[in-house]
């Protein structure tokens, strides 16, 4: 059975992010954790593996002092530890300095068999990181997953793409990442939850992996960060006869030029 | 003081949000509608650990703590107060079997209960004016050996599908009250019938019906606690599933106000978002205030009781606070929604039921206020 | 092709770099097309390998051969994937299906779409960057006046992959993207027969079917190719009439820059009359059929 490895991203919860009206910028200052959608289902697939073939899965994490947040909750739903690296590094990281970290990190705990990534993190969606992992870490990447089983040393996946699906296959080790629609994350158990505080969880210091600094410093920066507000015109119909409705609909479709 | 739940805690609470919004939200109309026991659901509740949450891990409980019991009571209310009962009322007769039980009585009950593979329930009121008193008190007669149960328990929850029974009976109509026993009783002894089921105005779903006890005999081994001793453990549990019940009482709050917010932000009047009228403000602010300073509340009496420290007044608070304000956070947040949310095709009607009988359970002992102001004056 | 829409942003970079543009195919006629459309050197990377994945490396050597300061691939999701490898093997930053692309303050300026279509945002990449377009961002260009020159390399592929079987969607032929007008179906129709009431509409209207990743992926009534979203098609029709479809963010971010939006809906509350020009609050079982006749007149 493969020795698994799941990396995951602990982001601020996009429905709590509010825009503010004056100037459009965002308020994420209510906004809660957590583990990012799709690496949900990265951890799940790991869990579901291990259920399968035996073995077990670790978690490794990248992030601000925040991530501490994450650990019980990564514990609670399947790995068996979970490394973190918590730096304020990570706070302006893009896609190429996450992988960095990622990959260093991966040196020093690994090696690993198959390393899971959920398709983007819920907040940026880059889309990046597995294939920079595999890039990084020399070995081949299958990504955008909706299926996956480990066989000994063989991992056999399907990938969803826009024409259809493909069927692919690696021996030794890999980097994947995976779809939404790969598997339905399980709701932790009560004594899921509680067994979470009793497994183990080890910092990874930055120090310790042997960047160099400019490994640190990210290429790709962000600016103008504004909230996408629909203005729209807002006409409601709300008359009790339908055939109301649809005859003033009629008039504004005219009146648009579009019929 | 940290006023925040623990990490632990957090994770507790989305996880039964979790639940709630995957299992519960789907059934709770029709649960209201056909008041059904749902067994298909129960069996999820156990496969989730919800079933043994105070139960310690030696007997497949969760261990998960008063504090934790109480959020998730609060977040399965959300969604269906109904369901929080029938967890909250198997919970205390569990917890206890757990207090107060013999290594045997422990060893008998509490695994299958923690794995919710046995359902409890407590039987604590009569129809008479005070339990053991009036033609139909529950009286347990002294035989050789065991007792022999004769009378009736009133308004027993999760009656009928509930498999052991914590029975409040007197030994002595001359002590009455006084001499108030806690037996455990199962569902299947000779002699105990489940009477019809009561059709309530809410908690639909949540079981509730008198049972008849007719000679029916009990080893010495079903005596809970001592003889004459059950008025001290019906107090007490009665005190511990008051905090419970307020935890109802919030969590059904908690969801009409959100749902009412909702609705008031789309609401169009006059050419403005209902939430923009200060009548609407004003209710809407008044039931969030509530739920919130409940909920900190019955946080801090559920902590007491974690800690095993006394909690009687600090229940007892919390319950005289929801008694008067409970039902106003359904009445409130209706009025919000007007016409519209009156239909019982929204979810509002419903809780206001379910509010309503929340806000009537178990207080603890004597009046609250009573308590309340013998710990002041 | 998508390459070709990607000459558009490359024909303007050029400007602002004074560099030669490199394009880079999979087939010796799509190498020809893009030299056609003025990239000044295309090569067509040749070889026995299958998997499109597996040219990765073989791209990243070309990148580097040219020395590329910008790389811009086509935002599917194997063009993601052999992107991200690119940026990696380059130390490079890259950029995730840019919206708009240019060169400022000696970097590669972008926007692109945040927190699941909740915000908007700059981004600003050292160069050398990579950038990933999605289809229909841009308008291929006209024919260049003078093509560049092509050249046939022989390249490996990845060895250690290996390629099964291949299922094609088999839905050749939708395109909504160039609809003018569309009407988006959700879930608020109860079963696939019913969506006869739509495409009637259509018929009326000449407007394509589109609908919701539910109607697609879960109920699967209209294939994949039809369903607007996040992941999945991005349209900017004249008329977008959303019929029992909710609208949420992750639905809206793929058709927000339509000029005019519909919305019919019988749940006053339904976020997608907060993006609608009009709405009708009403049951598409009887609004649509007075629609159509209405119409018809």
């Amino acid at each position: 059975m493969p020795k698994c490895l799941v990396c995951y991203k602990w982001t601020l919860d996009e429905q709590d992010i509010k825009i503010k009206p004056e100037d459009l910028s965002l308020d994420a200052s209510r906004a809660k954790g957590k583990i990012s959608d799709f690496d949900r289902n990265a951890i799940e697939e790991a869990a579901l593996l291990v259920e399968k073939n035996g073995g077990a899965v670790d978690a490794l994490t990248y992030g601000t002092a925040t991530v501490k947040q994450s650990l019980k909750d990564a514990l609670s739903r399947g790995p068996a530890k979970v490394y973190w690296i918590a730096d304020a590094s990570a706070e302006s990281a893009d896609a190429a300095v996450t992988a960095n970290v990622l990959a260093a990190a991966i040196r020093k705990i690994g090696p690993y068999d198959l390393i899971l990534c959920g398709e983007g993190s819920s907040d940026m969606f880059n889309q990046q990181t597995a294939a920079r992992l595999a890039a990084l870490l020399g070995i081949p990447c299958l990504t955008f997953l909706q299926k996956l089983s480990g066989e000994g040393a063989v991992v056999s996946a399907t990938r969803k793409l826009e024409d259809g699906t493909e069927e692919v296959s690696v021996t030794g080790p890999v980097v994947v990442s995976v779809l939404s629609e790969i598997n339905k994350p399980r709701i932790p158990t009560m004594k899921q939850v509680l067994g979470a505080s009793k497994k183990p969880n080890e910092e990874i210091k930055i120090a310790d992996l042997g960047l160099k600094p400019e490994d640190l410093v990210p290429k790709a920066t962000r600016s103008t960060v504004k909230g996408f507000v629909m203005q729209r015109k807002n006409v409601m119909f709300k008359e009790s006869s339908a055939a109301d409705n649809v005859a003033k609909l009629k008039a504004g479709l005219a009146s648009e030029g579009l019929i | 003081m940290n006023f925040e739940l623990t990490e632990e805690q957090q994770l507790i609470g989305q996880s039964a949000r979790d639940f709630g919004k995957q299992y519960i939200e789907p059934i709770a109309v029709e649960l209201d509608h056909t008041g059904e026991y749902p067994k298909a659901l129960v069996q999820a509740l156990a496969k989730h650990d919800f079933m043994g949450l105070l139960l310690p891990d030696d007997v497949g409980g969760a261990a998960a703590g008063f504090v934790s019991y109480v959020e998730v009571i609060e977040d399965l209310s959300r969604y269906c107060a109904a369901v929080a009962s029938i967890v909250n009322n198997h919970t205390i007769a569990a917890y206890v079997i757990q207090q107060w039980g013999t290594a045997d009585q422990k060893k008998e009950y509490l695994p299958s209960l923690a794995k919710g593979e046995l359902l409890g329930g407590v039987a604590i009121y009569e129809h008479g004016p005070t339990p053991g008193v009036g033609a139909e008190a529950l009286v347990a007669t002294k035989q050789d050996v065991g007792y022999v149960l004769n009378g009736k328990k009133a308004f027993v929850r999760n009656a009928g599908e509930a498999g052991v029974y914590v029975v409040f009976a007197i030994t002595d109509p001359a002590l009455g009250a006084k001499s108030l026993t806690a037996f455990l009783v199962k569902a299947a002894a000779i002699g105990v019938t489940v009477g019809e089921k009561l059709e309530t105005m809410g908690l639909k779903g949540c079981p509730v019906a008198d049972l008849t006890f007719e000679n029916v005999v009990l080893a010495e081994t079903a005596l809970l606690g001592t003889v004459n001793g059950g008025a001290a453990i019906a107090s007490q549990a009665l005190a511990v599933a008051s905090v419970a019940e307020a935890a109802q009482t919030v969590g059904i709050g908690q969801a009409a106000v959100e749902h009412a917010a909702a609705y008031a932000k789309q609401r169009v009047q006059f050419g403005k978002p209902v939430a923009t009228l200060q009548a609407i403000q004003t209710l809407l602010a008044e039931v969030a205030t509530d739920c919130h300073l409940a909920r900190l509340g019955l946080r801090n009496a559920a902590l007491l009781i974690e800690e095993g420290k006394p909690f009687e007044v600090e229940a007892a608070m919390v319950k005289s606070f929801l008694a008067r304000l409970g039902s106003k956070m359904l009445i409130d947040t209706c009025q919000v929604e007007g016409g519209f949310g009156y239909s019982e095709s929204m979810p509002l009607p419903r809780m206001f039921r379910d509010i309503a009988g929340t806000n009537l359970l178990d207080a603890p002992g004597d009046f609250p206020e009573k308590l309340i102001a013998a710990s002041i004056a | 092709m998508l390459a070709s829409q990607l000459m558009t942003p490359a024909l303007e970079l050029k400007k602002s770099l004074n560099q030669p543009i490199t394009a880079l195919a999979l087939s010796e006629a799509d190498a020809k097309a893009l030299a056609a459309l003025g990239a000044d050197h295309a090569v067509f990377l040749q070889s026995a390998g299958k998997w499109v994945d597996g040219f990765a490396e073989a791209i990243f050597t070309q990148v580097s051969k040219a020395a590329a300061s910008i790389v811009l691939i086509g935002g599917t999701l194997r063009g993601k994937t052999i992107a991200a490898y690119v940026a990696a093997k380059m130390n490079a930053g890259m950029t995730t299906d840019a919206m708009t692309l240019k060169v400022a303050n000696g970097k590669l300026q972008a926007t692109r779409v945040l927190y699941a279509g909740l915000a908007m945002c700059e981004e600003d990449v050292v160069l050398p960057a990579v950038a990933t377009i999605r289809p229909r961002t841009f308008l291929a260009p006209p024919a260049a006046a003078i093509p560049g020159t092509v050249e046939t390399v022989a390249v490996e592929t990845d060895a250690r992959v290996t390629l099964g079987a291949v299922s094609p969607n088999g839905d050749t032929g939708v395109d909504i993207t160039t609809a003018g007008k569309l009407i988006a179906v959700g879930r608020g129709f109860r079963k696939k027969e019913d969506l006869k009431l739509a495409e009637d509409l259509a018929a009326v209207l000449k407007a394509e079917l589109a609908c919701s990743r539910g109607v697609a992926e879960d109920e699967h009534w209209l294939p994949i190719a039809r369903y607007v979203g996040i992941s999945g098609q991005t349209v900017k029709p004249d008329l977008y009439l959303a019929v029992g479809l909710s609208g949420q963010v992750q639905h809206m971010v793929g058709c927000r820059e339509s000029k005019v939006i519909v919305a019919v809906n019988t749940d006053e509350r339904a976020p997608i009359f907060e993006a609608a020009d009009y709405g009708v609050v009403g049951d598409l079982y009887e609004v649509l059929p007075l629609l159509t006749a209405a119409l018809r007149k």
